[in-house]
């Protein structure tokens, strides 16, 4: 096996007939040097692979369940309400990530606040966490509005309380409104996840950018983050079609013929 | 400027829904200007009137969708107007069909039925998935329990939106033009519905442009105008010998 291109072009350059195959050369050896990709996937796909998905899978979650929250107190008719949610909304979406990140992990710890203890990965988890639920809530607020009012109006005339009914009518109808406004969301929280690097992280904890920035810094060779990268393609682009997926199937609902031929009963009212 | 008020007749005992003095404005815009009415156990009301003159407005308010302005409703005994009252346990016993049927469209017709027994009477799943097959069954629905709305027709789906009221055992139902967005040759089977149900003895209060609707199921029409009622008696006298120009003029381009 080895490397059949690194030994053509090696060939080329021996033969030293133009400054152009050198710099071919070297820019495929520095992104796409197998020795090097080879040499970091153990560690990426061991180690890295699955931090990186262990914070971005909590922080959606996190994302998500707070994002709720906070979509519901966005919609309230009450001012003082809505109005925490929306200044949380408008910080979070504001700031910069890495300032956040910044904040929750290093800045937490130094006020003495270590509910993680001194895992860097807990508070990664939160502050991306943090920013996923400014997002997701604007998300949802979006999705929740877009369900026509007589929803609200036929629960509330069976009885149903406000609460109840955006429970069980309103939510769900919005949540699969927005089903793919939300893979960017989570698309974004797996990218993110790589700002846990800010925090330091040792043999253990490594995520994906983490390890292959390591190398890099070794190697002086970018093939391992290169590595890294597709790793992360490996995650997103699945994710996005899954979310497509699962959107299409409930839009569709069970296979159902429709309205089939059917009678006009008579009586139309039996006996009751 | 304001118009004198009906004379504040009281409500003859036991009636199903009295309605005193009701009034509502959007702002400057006073849509209704001082409603009052009664409708006895098991009458049958056709409220009538050209669009903009308060008859949906009127209905949503006998169930507090719309918060009247002033005056009173009173439903089965409860004040629904006063500040203090359970509005959410006063409108199990209010059934209401809605022009666009509002079924909820993320659940079959089944779970359509069942999701206020189970949530609201807190009955189980078991026994209110029983009560909601009969009730499909009972309006020709039985086999499309499994059907998402989007999959029925819009009689269908306004016969389920009658079915997910009638399963809550209301006393009285209120329908607002219940087959306006139908198409023509849907009418028919949700007004078969809605006159079985008038036979069968229920209390209902009906918005409608359905003037052959009227003459043969209403004990009673009640004409909207401008906020006001402008008439008010014998569905077949009313209709047959229209008192009133403003009434003629409407039956005339309705019919």
């Amino acid at each position: 096996m080895g490397r059949p291109y690194a030994a053509s072009a090696d060939g080329t350059r021996v033969n030293g007939e133009t400054k152009i195959g050198a710099a071919v050369h070297d820019f495929f050896h520095t992104f796409f040097d197998w020795s090097e990709i080879a040499g970091a996937l153990p560690s990426l796909l061991g180690e890295g692979l699955r931090n990186t998905l262990l914070i971005a899978v909590l922080a959606i979650i996190f994302g998500l369940v707070c994002g709720m929250l906070l979509a519901v107190l966005l919609l309230s008719r009450r001012r003082l309400v809505r109005l925490p949610a929306r200044i949380y909304v408008d910080v979070f979406r504001g700031l910069p990530a890495i300032v956040t990140v910044s904040l929750i992990g290093l800045g937490l710890p130094a006020a003495g606040i270590r509910p993680f203890g001194r895992s860097p990965l807990g508070y990664a988890v939160v502050a991306v966490g943090l920013i996923s639920a400014a997002y997701c809530a604007e998300i949802f607020r979006a999705g929740i509005q877009a369900v026509p009012a007589g929803q609200m109006q036929a629960g509330r005339s069976l009885g149903m309380s406000y609460l109840k009914t955006m429970r069980l009518v309103i939510v769900p109808q919005g949540v699969r409104n927005v089903l793919p406004a939300l893979t960017g969301q989570f698309i974004v929280d797996v990218k993110e996840s790589s700002l846990v690097y800010l925090l330091g992280l040792s043999v253990g904890q490594r995520e994906l950018y983490f390890i292959a920035q390591e190398r890099q810094a070794a190697s002086y060779n970018a093939s391992a983050l290169v590595a890294a990268g597709l790793c992360y393609l490996v995650i997103t682009i699945p994710l996005t079609y899954f979310v497509n997926w699962l959107d299409r199937r409930m839009r569709e609902g069970r296979p159902a013929r429709a309205g089939a031929e059917e009678p006009l009963p008579e009586p139309a009212l039996a006996e009751g | 400027m304001p118009t004198t008020p009906p004379p504040a007749r009281p409500a003859p005992p036991g009636s199903a829904i009295s309605v005193r003095d009701l009034r509502k404005s959007y702002g400057r815009n006073e849509v209704l200007r001082g409603v009052t009415f009664d409708v006895a156990p098991s009458e049958v009301l056709c409220v009538l009137g050209p669009s903009g003159s308060g008859k949906s407005t009127m209905l949503k308010c006998l169930n507090l969708l719309e918060t009247p302005t002033a005056g009173s409703v009173v439903v089965g005994g409860v004040t629904l107007t006063d500040p203090g009252v359970d509005i959410d346990a006063a409108r199990t016993r209010i059934g209401m069909v809605f022009q666009h049927f509002n079924l909820f469209g993320h659940l079959s017709a089944l779970d359509n039925v069942t999701l206020a027994l189970r949530h609201v009477k807190k009955v189980s799943k078991a026994e209110a998935e029983e009560i909601g097959h009969s009730q499909l069954k009972r309006l020709g629905l039985g086999h499309v329990a499994r059907h998402r709305p989007a999959n029925l027709s819009g009689g269908q789906q306004q016969r389920v939106a009658i079915a997910r009221s009638l399963a809550m055992r209301p006393e009285v139902m209120l329908f607002d033009e219940a087959t306006s967005a139908l198409d023509p040759e849907l009418v028919k089977e949700v007004l078969a519905v809605m006159r079985e149900l008038a036979g069968s003895g229920m209390t209902m209060v009906v918005v409608t442009h359905e003037i052959g609707f009227a003459r043969e199921a209403a004990d009673r029409v009640i004409f909207m105008d401008e906020g006001l009622i402008a008439e008010d008696g014998d569905a077949r006298e009313l209709l047959d010998h229209p008192p009133g120009t403003r009434f003629r003029e409407f039956l005339a381009q309705v019919l």
